[in-house]
């Protein structure tokens, strides 16, 4: 059990810096799920914690003590890697006892802790098999199993379950999630997947290109993104993004006009770029729009396509005319598109002509050229979206 | 003709030439055995070349009785059509072929004929030229004394007692042990030394490591006679810090002598074979064994080289041979007698006296002299075979 700190961390490899000054705190028993796109540093970071790899610059914390120099062995951390690596020429007893009998542990004592891990992940009665004669769900639990028996203050995952098949992965999420908390252990997790880093956490830090942007409970990343890159990559479908410049009445674009004060956004000022933000389902119908206290001004559009999904519909709205159906730009980010998700049984075909609504609450407001997120709602009377200051991920 | 048909001609002629002659006329009902057999030679060719079938077929019936061709009257017909077609088309049809080119036609339809033929030719020739001086040796050596000319297949008397006399004579086994011990000795700093230099270059990342490699490989080409005088005069030298091992201070003498030189000249070798199966242990292993409490020395021996067996046991068995049958330096390094540590060699040559040689007694000795590696081969086999072929294989 113990807190672990990550001080200015940076890692360069030759010409590639693959972490670029990450800072951050990560409670005692917290679970914090590392969660980026392929390349985006959090393995690196990961590795870091470990000492597999160690860092350009920086320091990490373990409990109180420094550890950036420290062999991994004596750093009290465990590890579950991606590809699982149980070593293939021992028993599962001896896979899990490895670390206990390297430390020199009586036999009485490894046995019984070898037990009670194995019981922790239900492999009872699998302890002489090898590992080439197990499923890829019960290797999974050997490597865990290899990871608690020691007693770990820092429990590492690097995409466990990124080779599992996908109902097995899900069955693995609940199973990791009644492991964290009976163990209660720091647990932190890498993972490309943004459900599991959704469903597990009790914060997700979204890095991208080495560097952190936003260290939140995941519904605040959800619903307060820091930036634009978090607005995108949590989420999916993600959000629409519209860009438009600010005047004095609010914010305005080839397609899209919604009116504000400009004080709600007092960092920026008449005549800058803006990007708005709305994601598939804030965008109402207006025959729909009943529950929406505070909509914006009507958008006339046309249903360009329909992907029902079985529980929801996603429509891709076609907001202007002279609709130039580019394939070449992402549907949901080309300027003149929009992605709408509304219930099934919603009277709509494709090459229908509707008025949809956005919800002013749920507009999200970021500067394009920093990227920045200003707004995280429109609505006037609240002072919602406290703004990019408490959302900002270096503290 | 399929594949299949194919094969079973090789494994029985008579029976494909029914199933042939069947499937081409469907007529034919009442074969005699001696429509078979006349047709089973030509039938072969007709595998690859269905014309020429249907022509010998045609042959074979007029050369039997009129029974058979009256029973199969419209295929004659079908078949002289065939036969003249054979006769203005396939210009190369011959008519009168000895068996020898039979052969030789058949093969080029059915190359795996001659691949066989090859493989038996290289195998039987193989056999021949390594088995048969072992299988002259023990001729020699159950030769009475006395008895050593011409004995070309079998020995002139039976004396098997010259196994025991090779001991009586000389301290042979003395000699053994030597050679067994100087043969261990470097198959062990070998492997050793090559299991360190293999991690480095096989799992590190280092600044000069491809000129490193090649100076490995440089060094490998020298002859080792050009390392004699200096290591002679180097051995020669009295050192007192050796004092109190080697008495006199030098290494002459000593299975140092033998042990340093020999481990160096056939290092390269086992560098480069322990190369290139730790670079394909993978990463993760060495992770997990590192996070679960080894260093990275720790990782090589209890996961890098269990896992590598095969590498590492082909690396060792090559050595012990190479240095075991080496002549050069085991000749020159110590002054002959066995409790100066003089190999077997020095003992085999110890039945060449002043006046007499016992040429016996030499067969004897060399035969004795095989079975330690015999047996240490016999142990290794089975990881040695993958470990041979495991390079070339990605697994």
């Amino acid at each position: 059990m113990a807190r672990v700190q990550l001080d200015h961390i940076t890692k360069r490899y030759e010409d590639v810096t693959a972490v670029d000054d990450v800072s951050m705190e990560i409670e005692d028993g917290e679970f914090v799920t590392f969660v980026g796109p392929s390349g985006c540093g959090k393995s690196t970071t990961m590795e870091t914690v470990a000492g597999l790899t160690k860092p350009t610059d920086g320091k990490v914390y373990i409990g109180d003590r420094e550890v950036t120099r420290l062999a991994p062995k004596d750093r009290g951390v465990a590890m579950v890697f991606q590809n699982i690596a149980l070593f293939p020429h021992m028993d599962v007893f001896e896979n899990i006892s490895f670390g206990l009998r390297l430390r020199k542990y009586d036999d009485e004592e490894v046995r019984h802790r070898v037990e009670q891990a194995a019981d922790i992940v239900q492999l009872e009665g699998m302890l002489d098999r090898m590992p080439d004669e197990m499923s890829g769900g019960q290797r999974q639990r050997v490597a865990i199993a290899r990871a608690i028996v020691r007693n770990p203050d820092v429990f590492l995952m690097d995409e466990p379950l990124a080779n599992l098949d996908a109902k097995l992965r899900v069955h693995m999420r609940t199973e990791l999630q009644r492991l964290h908390r009976e163990l209660e252990t720091t647990i932190i997790y890498v993972t490309h997947d943004q459900a599991e880093a959704m469903t597990m956490s009790n914060r997700i830090a979204v890095l991208n290109e080495g560097t952190l942007q936003q260290l939140a409970p995941p519904l605040e990343c959800y619903n307060e993104p820091a930036n634009l890159f978090v607005a995108g990559f949590i989420g999916s479908p993600s959000m629409n993004f519209v860009e438009g410049e600010l005047t004095a009445t609010g914010f305005e674009s080839d397609n899209v006009d919604v009116a504000f004060e400009p004080e709600l956004v007092p960092s920026v000022t008449s005549g800058d770029t803006l990007t708005l933000g709305i994601r598939p389902e804030d965008v109402h119908l207006v025959a729909t729009a009943d529950g929406v206290t505070e909509p914006t001004a009507e958008l006339h559009a046309t249903a360009d396509v329909l992907e029902p999904m079985g529980d929801e519909v996603f429509v891709y709205l076609l907001l202007s005319e002279e609709a130039d159906r580019s394939m070449e730009q992402e549907p949901a980010t080309a300027p003149n598109q929009l992605l709408m998700s509304v219930t099934p049984d919603t009277d709509i075909h494709e090459g229908k002509e509707v008025a949809v609504v956005l919800d002013r609450s749920k507009i999200h407001l970021f500067e394009t050229a920093t990227g920045d997120a200003l707004r995280h709602d429109l609505t006037e009377h609240s002072d919602g979206g406290a703004g990019p200051a408490a959302t900002e991920a270096d503290t | 003709m399929t594949d299949e048909r194919t094969d079973e001609t090789e494994t029985d002629e008579t029976t494909t030439d029914t199933k042939a002659d069947e499937t081409s006329t469907g007529t034919e009902t009442d074969e005699t055995p001696n429509d078979t057999e006349a047709d089973a030679p030509a039938s072969t060719d007709d595998d690859g070349v269905p014309k020429h079938w249907a022509y010998a077929r045609e042959q074979a019936a007029t050369a039997t009785d009129g029974g058979v061709t009256a029973t199969d009257g419209g295929q004659s017909a079908e078949a002289s059509q065939q036969q003249s077609n054979v006769l203005v088309e396939g210009e190369d049809a011959e008519l009168d072929r000895g068996p020898f080119q039979r052969w030789v036609a058949s093969s080029i339809s059915n190359p795996d004929r001659a691949y066989r033929a090859m493989f038996y030719t290289a195998t039987i020739f193989f056999l021949f030229t390594t088995l048969f001086p072992f299988y002259w040796l023990l001729m020699v050596a159950l030769t009475p004394e006395g008895q050593q000319q011409d004995i070309i297949l079998t020995p002139n008397g039976f004396n098997p007692a010259a196994f025991v006399e090779v001991f009586q004579v000389l301290p042979f086994h003395w000699y053994v042990f030597n050679s067994f011990v100087i043969a261990t000795a470097s198959t062990i700093v070998v492997l050793v030394i090559a299991s360190l230099a293999g991690y480095a270059f096989g799992r590190l990342q280092f600044p000069g490591k491809i000129p490193l490699m090649l100076l490995v490989l440089v060094i490998s080409f020298f002859p080792p006679a050009a390392f004699f005088i200096p290591l002679n005069d180097l051995f020669n030298t009295q050192f007192v810090a050796l004092e109190p091992i080697t008495g006199d201070g030098s290494l002459y003498n000593t299975p140092g002598a033998m042990v340093l030189p020999l481990s160096a000249i056939f290092m390269p070798l086992a560098i480069f074979i322990l190369t290139t199966f730790y670079s394909q242990i993978p990463d993760g292993l060495e992770d997990a064994a590192r996070v679960e409490g080894t260093t990275r020395l720790g990782a090589l021996f209890r996961v890098i080289i269990p896992l590598s067996a095969p590498g590492v046991a082909t690396a060792g068995v090559l050595t012990f041979i190479a240095v075991y049958n080496e002549f050069f330096f085991s000749f020159l390094m110590t002054d002959g007698q066995p409790e100066n540590w003089a190999p077997i060699l020095e003992g085999i040559l110890g039945y060449q006296g002043q006046y007499e040689v016992m040429y016996h007694l030499m067969a004897a000795s060399s035969i004795i002299g095989v079975i330690p590696v015999a047996i240490l081969v016999i142990i290794a086999q089975e990881k040695i075979v993958s470990g041979l072929t495991a390079g070339a294989l990605k697994e």
